[in-house]
């Protein structure tokens, strides 16, 4: 079943090169230079991390450092309660992406597939949550935790994340799932199966890639974000990595060198995550987006 | 039949639609009630005081300064890295192995958090020692050098390109994307009827591109209405409000000077803001799809 | 459809009720007791403690001061649950918003803190001050200025700044300045020679806006004086009035006379010190706290950095120091009152005022605190504020936050074009009439 049913540019053939005529070396000559261009700020943030802040302080930010240093990152890791925050951080961004997903599932395939009346407004206005600047519901928010006893623990960032996460996932799911003709369904409930194995049988081993596409951003967005934890923790040992990254930006603070450390140590999970799902990715996005 | 199925659908929309309603929107409500009293955020106490909040907006300066930013934001975010992202795209697509690495260097910045790409923007753009005036320096042109966050007639746009050099790489992975659907008998037989890379890809490929640049846009729009963090950490809104953005300008009329009811007033705006662009976009998304059937 | 829509709309107005909380605020009792009360079997009693002490130094000494109070008190554990500096606004509003503040937080002395106390948010401290007898501990001065709100005592005082005219002597000797200016005329005197001499007078880092407040306090301190001020500050008095375009006036003209580092606003405060330190600038008018980021910088008070005091500008007005007060209060949803006395009476004894004073480069309140602790800059700083007719509060603390806002905002558009500053004294006048609903 299956076999038959994966949409056909999933294993297209890779396009030829789009008309090579220019001179290679002019081309990648040309590239490099904007690559470069391009790297300096990430460059920056790799080099200033092998500096201490007296050698930041003499040759600024931008020099070779001296020798090859890692007491930043050892500062970094050591100094707060890092190992405890990126636990943290994985407590809230994996299940919360997952759970967002999931949900995201369950409506998309009604919006796609078990159309009602009124459905599309129901649509629209589920979609809607996407638009406003969340900063706003921060105090009804921490009343609603407070008020459960969720207050300082890791739930509400999974829960708001999650929530959060809704509205993107039935976009994109809802926008896949009716890219799979109508008639593969029907086929299946005649044949006497319910919903639940439609989606789970036939929806969803077709849209590995637009969930890939999905659990990439949501586990960027989730995990980067700093808002929600600084709101709804007050414990040290339930804080997520981002606000340790945060707290590092004092007032005072000049320890560029620790804070450059930090920086590539918290991005190094999302990197991995996106090369691990880079294929489907850019397959996902590819049918995803056929329809809009 | 009519009844199963009625049931699956209920079934299946009730955990998350509780979830989205308590958590999303039950809070926006409660925003809604906070924009119609004078609330200052720390007293148990606050008075109705109707429309009060929404003529305010009305006189206020800032906040028409703030939207003025957020549609330069919008407009910006369209253009700027779309395009750079096609650009990137078109030059990468299909060159094997040192086209991935290529592509993974322009993917990087994603990784990494708004706060991190702040700071470090707030490195580049550095009046002394910033690598923006050293390399203006180095190519002679030090009448250019400025200080880019401190100058007004600057720090939006500065604030724009730093956010704009992140964004850039995901408008080029969707374009990657939009490209693999391009049918490659299609731009085969443009070159066979003796079409050049300039009419080849104006006719054939750009068209073709048309449901990732929805989503590009889709992306963009969102991102710009939304566009705080990075703001957050490079200016705060500054010099003197001329970076504000409506999220920016609602935080710090909420958080800095305590005027929670006036701030739930401009979420309500940016709300019903956002609402029309929403339906404009599914206009487009459905005439879109007429098209693509 | 209808249907659905009724539905849905039901349940989001029953969600919104119970989140608003509009009509019956959540019980604070209800909230903050459970997991944390006092158990029987010896548990210690948690104290949460928010600060906005985050900088590296900041944060290191009040992490010691913190462990020396658990380590005195084996029944009583402080947590301390801070997060950066800027987030510190953000989480102290939404936290006791919701009902659900930590036992105690450091908070800045003046305006700041009259907000939360009018919020009612804050456990008046007068019975402790009494038993204790905090009077003889505490100046009058402070103990009126930054602990007393609406009539009733509030805040523990850790640590206090002054803030002065720092300087690098090596710079000024070599541009042969050896008298350090008294007067006005003095001032613009040095500053002409520093600028004949290739050196940028002084050193401004605004780009936070708040260090350029000093000058503005400072000037209208001087001229129109501080019952002026204090009228200004509470909306009695109009930015347009001719005190406060006399002081915009004065500002100006060191603008225009080119003593100031330019592009002001690009710059922290932390590069303007390093200016000084490095001889680009002679001088920054800066708090006391300068002195802590001078000395983890390896710098050596006297030697390397002095200061002298903001000079006098017009007979007859009185001779005014100012600066910030850092203090703790105890919120009045804390459910360990007793126990946050506890912490706010350490947080009095002269051992730990010392180190904080000596790891922030800040004064001590207390009146136990020997002299002999301090370096012979902040001696000398400390001997000021003892010498002055009076302590006022910097700007940002000594009006109400909103205006401060604006404030604020006026100081980082006259430091990028000061030719146009009636512009910005109207604009400034049009929050305070918002503000002080005139």
């Amino acid at each position: 079943m299956t076999e038959v049913t994966r949409p056909t540019n999933a294993n297209a053939p890779r396009p030829r090169r789009v008309f090579r005529r220019w001179p290679e070396l002019l081309f990648y000559t040309l590239l490099t230079v904007i690559v470069v261009l391009y790297s300096a700020p990430g460059v920056g943030v790799i080099l200033t991390s092998f500096k201490t802040t007296e050698e930041i302080g003499r040759l600024g930010l931008w020099s070779l450092p001296e020798a090859l240093r890692v007491a930043n990152f050892t500062e970094a890791w050591t100094g707060g309660n890092v190992a405890q925050y990126a636990i943290n951080s994985f407590l809230v961004t994996i299940p919360a992406t997952i759970f967002s997903i999931a949900l995201g599932v369950l409506t998309g395939y009604v919006f796609a597939k078990l159309p009602f009346r009124g459905s599309e407004a129901l649509f629209v206005f589920v979609v809607a949550g996407m638009f406003y600047p969340p900063q706003i519901v921060l105090i009804p928010l921490f009343r609603l935790f407070n008020a459960v006893g969720l207050y300082d623990t890791l739930w509400p960032m999974i829960i708001v994340h999650t929530a959060f996460g809704i509205p993107i996932c039935t976009l994109v799911m809802r926008n896949f799932f009716s890219a799979v003709p109508n008639a593969m369904r029907e086929a299946a409930i005649i044949d006497g199966s319910n919903e639940w194995q439609v989606l789970t049988r036939i929806m969803l081993p077709v849209s590995l890639p637009a969930l890939a596409v999905l659990a990439t951003l949501q586990f960027t967005w989730i995990w980067n974000d700093f808002l929600w934890p600084i709101i709804f923790t007050q414990s040290d040992n339930m804080r997520t990595i981002m606000v340790g990254l945060a707290s590092l930006k004092g007032q005072y603070s000049v320890a560029y060198g620790v804070q450059g450390a930090m920086s590539i140590m918290a991005s190094i999970p999302t990197l991995i995550v996106f090369i691990f799902f880079q294929r489907y990715f850019i397959r996902g996005l590819t049918l995803g987006s056929v329809k809009g | 039949m009519v009844r199963t199925r009625r049931l699956w659908t209920g079934l299946f929309l009730s955990l998350p639609l509780t979830i989205y309603i308590v958590i999303v929107v039950a809070p926006l409500l409660v925003s809604f009630y906070y924009s119609l009293t004078d609330w200052n955020g720390f007293n148990p106490e606050y008075s109705f005081v109707g429309a009060e909040n929404f003529l305010k907006i009305g006189r206020d300066p800032q906040f028409f300064g703030a939207i003025r930013n957020t549609v330069v934001w919008m407009v910006a975010a369209i253009f700027l890295p779309s395009l750079g992202g096609l650009a990137i795209a078109l030059a990468l697509n299909g060159r094997g192995f040192a086209g991935n690495i290529y592509k993974s260097l322009f993917f990087l910045p994603i990784c990494l958090s708004l706060v991190v790409i702040g700071q470090v923007w707030i490195w580049m753009y550095h009046p002394d020692w910033g690598l923006v005036n050293t390399v203006l320096s180095g190519l002679g042109l030090d009448g250019l050098r400025q200080a880019w966050l401190a100058n007004p007639q600057t720090a939006l746009w500065s604030v724009i390109i730093a956010w704009s050099w992140q964004q850039m790489g995901l408008a080029m992975v969707i374009f990657l994307a939009g490209l693999t659907s391009v049918p490659k008998e299609l731009t085969e037989a443009a070159e066979i009827d003796g079409a050049n890379y300039w009419q080849s890809l104006r006719r054939v490929v750009i068209p073709l591109l048309g449901p990732a640049t929805v989503v590009v846009i889709a992306l963009a729009i969102i991102n710009s209405l939304k566009s705080f963090d990075i703001v957050y950490v490079m200016t705060q809104g500054g010099p003197f409000h001329s970076s504000d953005t409506l999220a920016m300008f609602m935080y710090n009329e909420s958080f800095k000077k305590y005027y929670m009811g006036y701030g739930s007033a401009i979420a309500v705006v940016l709300f019903l803001i956002s609402l029309v662009l929403i339906s404009f976009y599914f206009r487009q998304v459905r005439i879109m799809n007429e098209v693509y059937d | 459809m209808k249907q659905l829509v009724w539905r849905l709309g039901a349940i989001m107005l029953l969600v919104a009720l119970a989140l608003g909380g509009c009509t019956a605020p959540v019980a604070p009792a209800a909230s903050t007791g459970g997991a944390d009360a006092p158990a029987a079997g010896g548990e210690p009693t948690k104290l949460s403690v928010i600060h906005y002490f985050s900088d590296t130094l900041g944060k290191e000494a009040m992490t010691k001061i913190l462990d020396g109070f658990a380590a005195a008190n084996p029944g009583i554990t402080p947590v301390d649950n801070s997060a950066g500096h800027e987030d510190f606004k953000t989480q102290i509003l939404v936290t006791l918003a919701g009902n659900n503040p930590p036992d105690l937080f450091s908070y800045w002395a003046g305006a700041r803190t009259q907000f939360v106390v009018d919020g009612g948010r804050l456990a008046p401290i007068d019975q402790m001050w009494a038993d204790n007898k905090l009077d003889e501990i505490i100046p009058a001065g402070i103990a009126s200025g930054a602990s007393t709100y609406s009539g009733a005592k509030y805040l523990i005082p850790l640590g206090y700044h002054y803030a002065g005219m720092f300087y690098n002597p090596k710079v000024m000797a070599e541009a042969g300045i050896t008298e350090m200016p008294t007067t006005w005329e003095e001032l613009i005197a040095a500053a002409d020679t520093l600028k004949a001499a290739g050196i940028a007078p002084f050193a401004l880092g605004s780009k936070n806006r708040w260090p350029a407040q000093f000058w503005f306090d400072y000037l209208l301190l001087r001229t129109a004086g501080p019952e002026y001020r204090a009228k200004l500050m509470a909306g009695e008095a109009a930015y347009t009035d001719p005190e406060v375009v006399a002081v915009m006036e004065k500002w100006k003209e060191l603008v225009d006379a080119g003593y100031f580092v330019a592009d002001a606003n690009a710059y922290d405060w932390t590069d303007a010190a390093d200016q000084v330190a490095n001889g680009k600038a002679a001088m920054t008018l800066m708090g006391t706290w300068i002195t802590g980021y001078w000395n983890g910088n390896e710098l050596q008070p006297g030697a390397d950095y002095d200061f002298f005091p903001f000079p006098a500008m017009q007979d007859g007005v009185p001779n005014v120091a100012l600066g910030p007060v850092d203090g703790f209060v105890m919120t009045a949803a804390s459910a360990h009152k007793p126990e946050s006395e506890k912490l706010l009476m350490y947080l009095l004894d002269p051992a730990v005022q010392a180190a904080w004073a000596q790891a922030q480069g800040a004064l001590a309140p207390s009146m136990k605190v020997d002299a002999s602790i301090y370096n012979e800059v902040m001696k000398k700083a400390s001997d000021q504020v003892a010498g002055a007719e009076g302590f006022a509060f910097n700007y940002d603390l000594a009006t109400t936050p909103p205006m401060a806002e604006g404030g604020l905002n006026m100081f980082a558009q006259f430091m990028n074009d000061p030719s146009k500053y009636s512009d910005y004294l109207a604009e400034t006048e049009n929050v305070a009439k918002e503000v002080f609903k005139k």
